[in-house]
């Protein structure tokens, strides 16, 4: 047995090795799969992305890529679906989180449900659908023709605002879950201590409310952003080739132009971005955390 | 049998320990307030009255409705019918924010994405006084002696500190009532009775009108002037402790608030307002009109019950005796508790002053009691 002086003098009987933990060897296969499926052809993209049509290394793809102005309007058309879907999700999503924490019982389940049951419903089965809704003589605009909104059928599919509102849709589980599960954490009671301190509605939203939900918004809101950047099947359907994104014009290049060095480039870009997301906002949530 | 009580009803409750402000006997007034929660009745006509500057305890068990009473008063839950009068202002329909009535809250409730001294200055600047805010803060911490915490994070805290934040931060803004709910339940024995003697004077010193709800009945004597003891959304009696102590109106305050030597019997006789109730332990008489033939429960307080060794002593004049077997001494230094050996129901219990370590499991004790010490209720046919 080690006695508590040898500890005080910090010379334990036995030398302390450093211990391999023969359990740790589980995560292997994992790491091996990732490894080969994963980094790996990522390593392979980002050294092609980085080398000419005559072989040397160099940065002269990403060069051609922004000096062209088509591909700038891609990339800005790819952040702003990106933005205003991520809006529109936290919108309709903070709310229903608020709802979900309240109900208890039937309606917590029914509110679960009705959150996890469409992702498992295929994004082409849900295009499809929004398509009867959104078009010409679509219930939509059947709807509100019908009350007068407007005189002639409005042209809703292939729009930027379809794209928007079925992207939204897709992503809202991924907005409402992180909010929810951060509401879950708050105590009840401290609307009503800030109520009984003289605080208002609005006060009691804006200082009280907002910002302990801001970790679970920044969180939801990486998601719902770095997914509606890298999109393709969503888009595809919803508004085609007449206005693509950057996941769109990655898959053109690779396949119909054979063009490896500007899909490679595109990709890295696309990797760029969601990276920078994904950092920004673990920071963000950091630094939020840090007060509390 | 159950009864509402209100202060006007009893005057002689008002004697109590001189802090209190003399003035307005219906600072608070509370009536006919009712609550139900999906078609079940918590409240039904509840009245209080409290004067400016007392400290009043809500006590009662679990489920009672002395937090419904709370927070009706608070305005953070809307009353289905009754009147709430504070300080001459009709209160009922105004929303909570705008009530001026603080609440410290069980678990504290403070904003933890807030420093001590923001969660302090919430309520100054929910208000819109900014003006001398830091001073008013470092006065109110100050006063909680947490002056050196101004900016630590509250999440940190021990549960001490956690409530001398929350009392700070309730007192900052002035209200005209404070609610503490629950204050001392999440402390340990040693800091609940400092926190409880401090939190007494700071109230006092500052002649701040409050309402402690507890389910503690020493806490509730220890800090109030007056203690309303609820039970199934009514209250059962309203007065100061020692008059709830020594002359419970009902069963339950005689059960809930203290220990008891309890005898269920059945009523035998009675002259010139004294009955004599039958128990299973023989005759006992109270200073009680009851009726002839009902069911009774007759109690003593136990240091009131005498031991008396010698089991053949003659019965002295004007006291009740018993006789049982010794269940249990327990000698607990300032004191010494004996069990006796009681029916189903029954209690059997005495408290002597100091150490007797004589006693025996088993023997027989003759137990003894003066006769206007007796208190006995009629509890049906």
């Amino acid at each position: 047995m080690t006695s508590t002086p040898d500890i005080i003098a910090g010379t334990p009987e036995k030398p302390r090795r450093a211990t391999f933990d023969l359990i740790a060897l589980l995560a292997a296969p994992g790491l091996l799969f990732l490894a080969l499926i994963y980094a790996l052809p990522l390593a392979l993209l980002l050294f092609q992305s980085l080398r000419g049509a005559d072989g040397s290394l160099g940065i002269a793809n990403y060069v051609a890529f922004f000096s062209e102005p088509f591909n700038i309007g891609v990339l800005m058309r790819t952040l702003r679906v990106a933005a205003l879907t991520t809006l529109l999700a936290l919108l309709i999503a903070y709310p229903t989180a608020i709802a979900m924490n309240r109900a208890k019982g039937v309606w917590l389940t029914v509110f679960l449900v009705a959150m996890v049951l469409p992702m498992s419903l295929g994004v082409v089965v849900k295009a499809f659908a929004w398509s009867i809704l959104f078009r010409a003589n679509g219930a939509l605009n059947q709807m509100m023709q019908a009350i007068g909104l407007t005189d002639a059928p409005v042209r809703m599919l292939f729009t930027e605002t379809a794209l928007v509102i079925g992207a939204a849709n897709v992503f809202l589980p991924f907005m409402v879950l992180p909010i929810y599960a951060v509401l879950q954490q708050q105590q009840a009671s401290l609307a009503d201590a800030a109520a009984s301190l003289g605080a208002g509605p609005f006060f009691r939203f804006f200082h009280v409310a907002l910002p302990l939900t801001l970790p679970g918004i920044v969180a939801g809101g990486a998601f719902v952003f770095s997914l509606s950047v890298s999109m393709y099947v969503i888009p595809s359907l919803i508004v085609g080739e007449t206005q693509q994104n950057l996941p769109m014009l990655i898959a053109r290049s690779f396949l119909y132009l054979r063009n490896e060095q500007l899909g490679s480039t595109i990709s890295a870009i696309l990797l760029i971005i969601a990276i920078s997301v994904v950092l920004g906002s673990s920071w963000l949530a950091r630094r939020l955390g840090a007060r509390e | 049998m159950r009864m509402q009580v209100i202060a006007s009803s009893q005057p002689e409750s008002l004697s109590v320990t001189g802090a209190m402000t003399p003035g307005d006997k219906r600072y608070l007034e509370v009536s006919m307030v009712c609550k139900s929660f999906h078609g079940v009745t918590v409240m039904e006509g509840m009245n209080l009255r409290m004067a400016r500057g007392e400290l009043v305890s809500l006590l009662g068990p679990s489920g009672c409705g002395k937090t419904t009473l709370l927070r009706v008063i608070a305005g953070l839950m809307p009353a289905d019918g009754g009147d709430v009068v504070l300080g001459a202002r009709n209160i009922t329909l105004v929303p909570a924010h705008k009530r001026n009535i603080s609440v410290v809250f069980q678990n504290y409730a403070l904003f933890p994405h807030l420093s001590v001294s923001e969660n302090v200055a919430f309520g100054l600047k929910a208000r819109g006084e900014t003006a001398d805010m830091q001073a008013k803060v470092a006065d109110a911490l100050a006063l909680v002696r947490m002056q050196g915490f101004a900016d630590k994070s509250v999440t940190g805290l021990s549960g001490g500190q956690q409530q001398r934040v929350a009392v700070a931060r309730a007192l900052v803004v002035r209200p005209d009532l404070l609610l503490l709910d629950e204050p001392f339940s999440a402390l340990d024995r040693k800091l609940r009775e400092t926190m409880q003697v401090e939190l007494k004077s700071l109230l006092r010193d500052r002649d701040i009108t409050a309402i402690f709800v507890t389910h503690d009945q020493e806490e509730a004597m220890g800090v109030s002037d007056r203690i309303a003891v609820m039970n199934a959304g009514k209250i059962e009696q309203f007065a100061d402790s020692s008059t709830l102590y020594a002359r419970p109106k009902t069963p339950f305050v005689m059960d809930f608030v203290g220990l008891s030597l309890r005898l269920h019997g059945r009523v035998v006789g009675h002259e010139a307002g004294v009955s004599v109730i039958e128990t299973a332990r023989g005759h006992v008489t109270a200073p009680v009109d009851l009726p002839v033939g009902s069911a009774a429960i007759i109690a003593v307080r136990p240091e009131l019950v005498r031991a008396l060794d010698m089991t053949n002593a003659p019965v002295a004049a004007g006291c009740n005796t018993i006789s049982a077997h010794l269940e249990d001494a327990m000698v607990l230094g300032s004191k010494t508790i004996l069990h006796g050996r009681a029916e189903d129901g029954d209690r059997i219990v005495c408290e002597l002053s100091g150490i007797h370590s004589g006693y025996r499991r088993g023997q027989t004790v003759r137990f003894e009691w003066n006769i206007e010490d007796t208190l006995a209720y009629a509890v049906g046919p």
